[in-house]
């Protein structure tokens, strides 16, 4: 046999082999007996726990009875020793005697051991005290009521159970013999990119297009809207600020113990072997912070206006770049960047990859320096070519549009800043009118 | 005898289509008997190749059931017609691509289901190269 039969083998993300009518079957199975399990649980904490104490609150018959003797007994189970009281009590039913050893109508245990001691102590021997008998089984009495609080969390497992397990269930069985085509169809179930799903503009359905909103709520000074950076500076930084302190701590309270253990003459190699890379880690963190450090604080803010957005291919526009801080600069340059990125599953991984795919130069000065307090301002012009891909974003594929500031600067880390556009399809504003 | 199997056929040969076009066509079910389809599906989707997880959306779909009292007919070719959307228009990329196609689904009374799929372009978008940084 060239090949031998796979039922299931997992691939990279959603693809697979094997039997999909098997994978579906025991995906339903799986979710069927957690939904059984749930209903299970519940039945039996119903029947123990929950329908005792409201019979107990509801419809025992309340009499007084006289504590012959008590006891805290205690037992031994998987978490250590556990107790519990125990009071032997009598009391009249219908004018006859009888005789019951009880507290409540659990019977729980608990480690507590004070807690149970104390509830005892509230019963002297000899002493008359209120108690509620079943009037279907006179013999079984209680000397407390009212409700346990953990009877109604310990609810929350089986109806967990049964959520997770129905809800599962419902899903493979609503999807069972569907089609991938009829499962995605607008209307036909849960879909993630359907037909008039609105993209945000509010003026017609673009499913896979970013809402430009968030790019063009920010007036400009000089043209119409100022762009908003990709990322803020000072969040990154201190992002990594906090990465880097808290790993060097670790890195430094590691080598303080190795280095004392070379110092008292019995080193400790295992520690030290391991010690070294996490110091080379450290080292590079350290080392990438005070790049980001000096490129978020010696170079001053970029800003990018424009004068209309979203953009339209075969449409030009105008933008306004202004450069702050003191820098000599080896060059700076604008430049519209179109990056591919794709989301995959390997395992239980989810990795994501990028891929530059166009780059048009619109603005580029070299050998100049910018002054404190005179920032660069420079005007240029985009024109977005025809036959260009509109902005594109699904679950797990993405085309995002930006224009990017790169800056080398002498002496100086090179920096790069990136304003987010979104592009759309060629004549879609006129289609839409 | 033959494998069953479908064709699809465009109006137009399979030209490029613009946003909002009307696409149009039809299917032929081959080899298939009298009888011993349960159901059709015919879709005008979009899915993504390339790198990442594919991603597919459904624009237009439409099912015939026995069962749901429709007759099918696979001597008869079936027509299809739709308005196309704005977009994602057909790409071309380095770890991207979306593809727009329509897609016919058989279910026989027993057995495989059998599909056929045919591609077509929405939108004139250039192939894309992978580039520097």
């Amino acid at each position: 046999m060239s090949r031998t039969f796979r039922v299931y083998e997992k691939k990279r993300g959603h693809r697979r082999t094997g039997s999909g009518w098997l994978a579906g079957a025991g995906e339903t199975l799986f979710f069927g007996l957690f939904f059984l399990a749930g209903c299970g649980g519940l039945v039996a904490i119903l029947a123990t726990l929950v329908v005792p104490e409201w019979r107990v609150n509801n419809e025992f018959v309340e009499t007084t009875c006289v504590v012959r003797a008590k006891e805290l007994v205690e037992r031994e189970d998987d978490s250590g020793l556990v107790y519990r009281p125990e009071v032997a009590i009598e009391y009249l039913v219908d004018g006859k005697p009888r005789e019951a050893t009880t507290y409540d109508i659990c019977g729980a245990y608990s480690s507590d051991r004070d807690a149970e001691q104390a509830a005892l102590d509230q019963f002297e021997v000899g002493g008359r005290y209120p108690c509620w008998y079943d009037p279907r089984e006179p013999g079984i009495a209680v000397l407390v009521c009212g409700y346990s609080w953990w009877t109604w969390l310990l609810l929350s497992i089986p109806v967990s159970f049964i959520l997770i397990g129905g809800g599962g269930f419902l899903y493979r069985a609503w999807h069972w013999g569907k089609s991938a085509e009829r499962r995605a169809a607008p209307g036909m179930g849960p879909i993630k990119l359907g037909k008039g799903k609105s993209s945000g503009d509010g003026r017609n359905a673009y499913p896979t297009i970013p809402p430009p909103a968030d790019m063009a709520n920010s007036p400009g000074t000089t043209l119409r809207f100022r762009l908003p950076i990709h990322s803020s500076a000072t969040f990154g930084l201190i992002v990594l600020a906090a990465v880097c302190v808290f790993w060097n701590s670790v890195v430094a309270a590691l080598l303080l113990d190795v280095i004392a253990g070379f110092r008292s003459g019995a080193p400790n190699w295992i520690e030290t072997i391991v010690a070294a890379p996490l110091t080379a880690v450290g080292l590079v963190s350290i080392f990438i912070f005070v790049r980001q450090f000096l490129i978020a604080t010696g170079v001053g803010p970029t800003l990018l206006e424009i004068s209309d957005h979203p953009l339209y291919p075969q449409r030009k526009y105008d933008l306004f770049l202004s450069q702050a801080g003191r820098l000599r600069l080896q060059s700076l340059e604008l430049s519209l960047i179109g990056t591919e990125e794709a989301s995959y599953r390997q395992g239980t991984d989810t990795r994501t990859e990028s891929k530059c795919v166009y780059r048009q130069s619109l603005f580029r000065r070299e050998n100049f320096e910018i002054h404190g307090g005179v920032p660069l301002e420079a005007r240029c012009e985009l024109e977005v070519p025809d036959g260009i891909m509109h902005s594109f974003k699904s679950e797990n594929n993405a085309l995002h549009w930006s224009l990017v500031v790169d800056g080398k600067v002498t002496g100086w880390p090179d920096y790069q800043r990136s304003f987010p556009v979104v592009i759309y399809p060629e004549d879609s504003e006129s289609a839409n009118a | 005898m033959n494998e069953p199997s479908v064709v699809i056929r465009f109006d137009g040969n399979g030209r490029v289509y613009r946003p909002y076009e009307i696409l149009s066509g039809e299917y032929r079910l081959e080899s298939f008997s009298l009888g011993y389809i349960r159901a059709v599906e015919v879709s005008v989707l979009w899915y993504t190749e390339g790198k990442g997880d594919e991603d597919m959306a459904v624009h237009e779909f439409q099912r015939l059931s026995v069962d749901d009292g429709d007759w099918i007919d696979p001597n008869r070719p079936g027509r299809f017609s739709v308005a196309l959307p704005n977009s994602p228009l057909s790409y071309d990329g380095v770890i991207l691509k979306i593809r727009w196609c329509v897609r016919v689904r058989v279910f026989p009374r027993k057995g495989k289901q059998v599909v056929g799929q045919r591609l077509f372009v929405l939108g004139n978008v250039n192939a894309v190269e992978f580039v520097q940084p």
